[in-house]
């Protein structure tokens, strides 16, 4: 299913207007603005940090000029659908981690959270600001051959992707200006204000002015640039583990050239076991003795708390439906993809039975890795995976082949559809919000499935366009360009915006 | 006002100086190449001075007016990826130190040094050929300036602002200082060869002027023909001008009040000082200038640990 073309080719109505100007530039001139977008890409350096042979590389982002356009009624509902997701899974991290009344009602299985990887024993008994736990996670979604978005997995503890969302908007907005001028397409910068926002009010009772600051595991970490990024437009400062000291009185300071000044508000992007040698891994260079400490103490506030990743396994995820009816009483507005649990016998056997027509992924890995799909594995691949799933049942779960959706994308060989997914970023505290749209990823060669940017994946803008606006755009566009009616219609629709 | 990371701090510091570096041998280098012009083939011209800038001499073979020779000393000043105080080294430094630094800074600023980065890594190696080079080092000189204009119209006078001040003033200092050391080496080598009888002695003197952009207004300040002593006095003493070393003490010494640990900062840059009141003007004697501005280096390389000290030791 392609998302801006019907089954005859044709324009959907939400890209109409997009692909009559791609249509009337040809593809010369969008190949030249696409250069133009490059060039800005690597002038704003804007970089993504890739290890290869043994050297850590700073790569321009890949990016392609054409957007993905999603019509504005179906987000609002898949936005909704998010907070509802978001607010039910830290209900169930804030649960796990005190009465685990869940566990008590029958409805999450014991012996899952004992076999978990990611739960933290250090944070039982632990009650953070809101019941927020995972306060900024990245879903990914995907589309399939019906039209219909699943969320295919949750990220909840360090997901990286959204500065680039803010990036590709800039490029975009040069490149196709005037879309912009007669398009309602939402805006996407305010998310930083948003997570701005949400980490102030994150502060420690009693701290009015809290001061906040982004933790980075350093330079040569893959997301370096997101970090600095996301310090520089919130007005945060970007600390390694090393400009960071917690004295015996259980505080978090940092170290200025005037001496130690308090921090409190910590938004780390080092994972658990890392951020602190006297509580997790001894050996972290990146962490902060003493971090676990200060937040014990309530002391200085860390998001995304420290546990939040015991939802963001692969196992828990296909809970997740279960745990948004357990604490929200709803429906889920946007479903999971159907998901086999090994760990139970019969759908072990069907996932064995049926694995070359299933997707197998192991339960704690991001980044795409080690991920078998089953219609293009070997026979030796396939069998492999077997023997993998059997030794350890609880590591894995299987979905079926999804027909992922495309999007027309600029390749060599001219204007052609590429599978995308899109990961859109919520934050979860006393408030909910979710960016309008995300971060669409795209698969570059043909017929591939692999979107991350670490394995050739590139990137798109996209777009989440106002409905009616578009609508008599395009019939104008048609027939007589802009005419009265027209802006006339504009005005109300731009009206009602701001209302 | 913003607190500053004491590791921000270094790496602000380093950035500057490297930007400036990279800016100050541009000029020289620009300065070098209009008298090469000057000189017909049979007069005696050294290019290999230039490499004791950064004492990085030696370890290049060439006799004066081999245009090989000239091609292998520009190449090491304006591309050598191996010479640390190429231009291309300097600027590869400093966009590495300020690619941590982004969140204090401008963003319109770090978009300059990567501008400038991208420009010289794409651009060094071929403005080693002199029809280019002139074009290359103006450009290089051009982003650097539009740099510090970025800073000054819109950064905060922050503590960033002050140590990327503080970094521009330290190395500018130096880098004059060099110049004149550079230039007693230069005319020391030529008296040898020429038996004591020095030729072109102005054009020589001018040119270490043009070598800091200071020419114009020397001839306004300073009136009558251009002399070595006066050069001398003018680019240590002349404190109205900016890239003189007392007009840089002299800006440093309004920068760092604006700094924690002013008092020992300024005990540290009064002594710098009265190393350089310490100097004569050497114009006529060249032996003693070149060993003067020795003492010149050491006085700021030992202000600019004593801020290290304070600034970053300390609290690291």
């Amino acid at each position: 299913m392609d998302e801006l073309r019907d089954e005859s080719g044709a324009p959907r109505p939400v890209a109409a207007a997009l692909l009559e100007l791609i249509d009337q530039l040809g593809e010369d001139e969008l190949r030249a603005r696409q250069d133009l977008a490059e060039v800005d890409i690597r002038t704003m350096g804007i970089t993504f940090t890739v290890y290869s042979d043994g050297q850590n590389i700073d790569r321009a982002w890949p990016f392609d000029i054409i957007p993905r356009v999603i019509d504005g009624q179906e987000w609002d509902h898949i936005s909704l659908g998010l907070q509802q997701r978001l607010v039910a899974l830290n209900r169930f991290i804030d649960d796990l981690y005190n009465d685990q009344q869940i566990i008590a009602d029958g409805v999450f299985p014991a012996d899952l959270l004992e076999a978990s990887v990611n739960f933290r024993p250090e944070c039982r008994g632990i009650r953070p600001k809101f019941g927020a736990w995972a306060h900024i996670s990245g879903s990914d979604l995907v589309r399939d051959a019906t039209g219909q978005m699943y969320v295919l997995e949750d990220n909840l503890r360090v997901p990286s992707g959204v500065s680039y969302v803010i990036e590709n908007r800039g490029v975009t907005k040069r490149a196709f200006a005037e879309l912009f001028e007669q398009q309602r397409i939402r805006p996407i910068d305010g998310y930083t204000d948003a997570l701005n926002q949400l980490l102030t009010s994150l502060a420690p009772d009693g701290c009015d002015d809290p001061q906040l600051a982004v933790l980075t595991p350093g330079i040569f970490n893959s997301a370096y640039f997101e970090h600095s990024f996301l310090a520089e437009r919130m007005g945060a400062e970007l600390v390694e583990g090393a400009d960071l000291v917690v004295p015996d009185d259980d505080c978090v300071y940092m170290k200025t050239i005037s001496g130690l000044e308090r921090v409190d508000v910590i938004y780390r992007r080092i994972d658990d076991l890392f951020l602190d040698p006297e509580a997790f891994r001894e050996d972290s260079m990146l962490g902060v003795p003493g971090l676990m400490r200060a937040w014990r103490a309530g002391n200085v506030s860390l998001a995304n708390a420290p546990g939040a990743g015991v939802a963001d396994d692969k196992v828990v995820y296909a809970w997740v439906p279960d745990i948004i009816r357990y604490y929200l009483d709803e429906e889920p507005m946007v479903p999971n993809v159907p998901t086999y649990r090994t760990m139970y016998d019969d759908e072990r056997k069907y996932v064995i039975d049926n694995i070359g027509d299933l997707v197998v992924k192991p339960a704690n890995e991001s980044g795409g890795y080690g991920i078998l799909i089953g219609n293009r594995a070997s026979k030796q691949e396939l069998a492999d995976a077997v023997e993998a799933i059997n030794a350890d049942p609880r590591n894995w779960v299987a979905q079926p082949i999804l027909s992922l959706s495309t999007v027309p994308t600029l390749v060599e060989e001219g204007i052609e559809p590429r599978h995308v997914d899109l990961r859109p970023f919520v934050l979860t505290g006393e408030y909910s919000y979710v960016t309008p749209g995300g971060l669409t990823r795209v698969a570059l060669p043909k017929g591939s499935l692999v979107v991350n940017s670490s394995q050739g994946g590139g990137s798109k803008d996209t777009w989440i366009v106002d409905g009616r606006y578009y609508q008599s755009q395009y019939q104008q566009f048609d027939d007589h360009g802009r005419s009265q009616t027209q802006a006339d219609g504009q005005r109300q629709s731009q009206q009602q915006g701001t209302a | 006002m913003p607190v500053l990371l004491a590791r921000t701090a270094d790496r602000l510091f380093w950035g500057a100086r490297y930007v400036e570096r990279a800016e100050d041998t541009a000029r020289i280098v620009r300065a070098y190449n209009d008298l090469v012009v000057d000189f017909p083939s049979q007069e005696l011209l050294r290019w290999e001075p230039l490499l004791a800038l950064h004492g990085s001499d030696g370890d290049i073979d060439i006799r004066p007016n081999d245009p090989a020779g000239e091609k292998a000393v520009v190449a090491k000043l304006l591309a050598d990826a191996d010479n640390p105080a190429s231009i291309a080294s300097a600027v590869a430094s400093a966009r590495e130190n300020l690619r941590t630094t982004r969140e204090v800074m401008p963003r319109e600023a770090w978009q300059s040094i990567n501008q400038l980065s991208q420009y010289v890594s794409a651009t060094a190696g071929a403005a080693v050929e002199r029809q280019l080079r002139d074009r290359f080092l103006l450009r290089v000189i051009e982003i650097s300036r539009r740099l510090d204009g970025i800073l000054e119209s819109t950064m905060t006078r922050s503590s960033a602002y002050h140590v990327l001040r503080v970094g521009r003033l330290i190395e500018r200092a130096d880098m004059t200082t060099r110049v004149l050391g550079v230039a007693a080496a230069g005319i020391l080598a030529l008296e040898e060869a020429e038996h004591g009888e020095l030729v072109h002695d102005e054009v020589r003197w001018m040119n270490v002027l043009r070598s800091v952009s200071a020419l114009q207004m020397y001839q306004r300040a300073v009136r009558g023909p251009i002399k070595g002593d006066q050069v001398v006095e003018f680019l240590l003493f002349y404190g109205s001008f900016p890239r003189s070393v007392q007009g840089c003490f002299e800006e440093l010494r309004v920068v760092v009040q604006q700094l924690p640990h002013e008092g020992e900062v300024l005990a540290a840059l009064d002594r710098a000082q009265s190393v350089l009141e310490s100097v004569g003007p050497h114009g006529d004697e060249i032996e003693l200038l070149d060993r003067a501005m020795d003492r010149v280096q050491m006085a700021i390389a030992e202000l600019a640990a004593t801020m290290h000290e304070l600034y970053v030791s300390s609290a690291l």
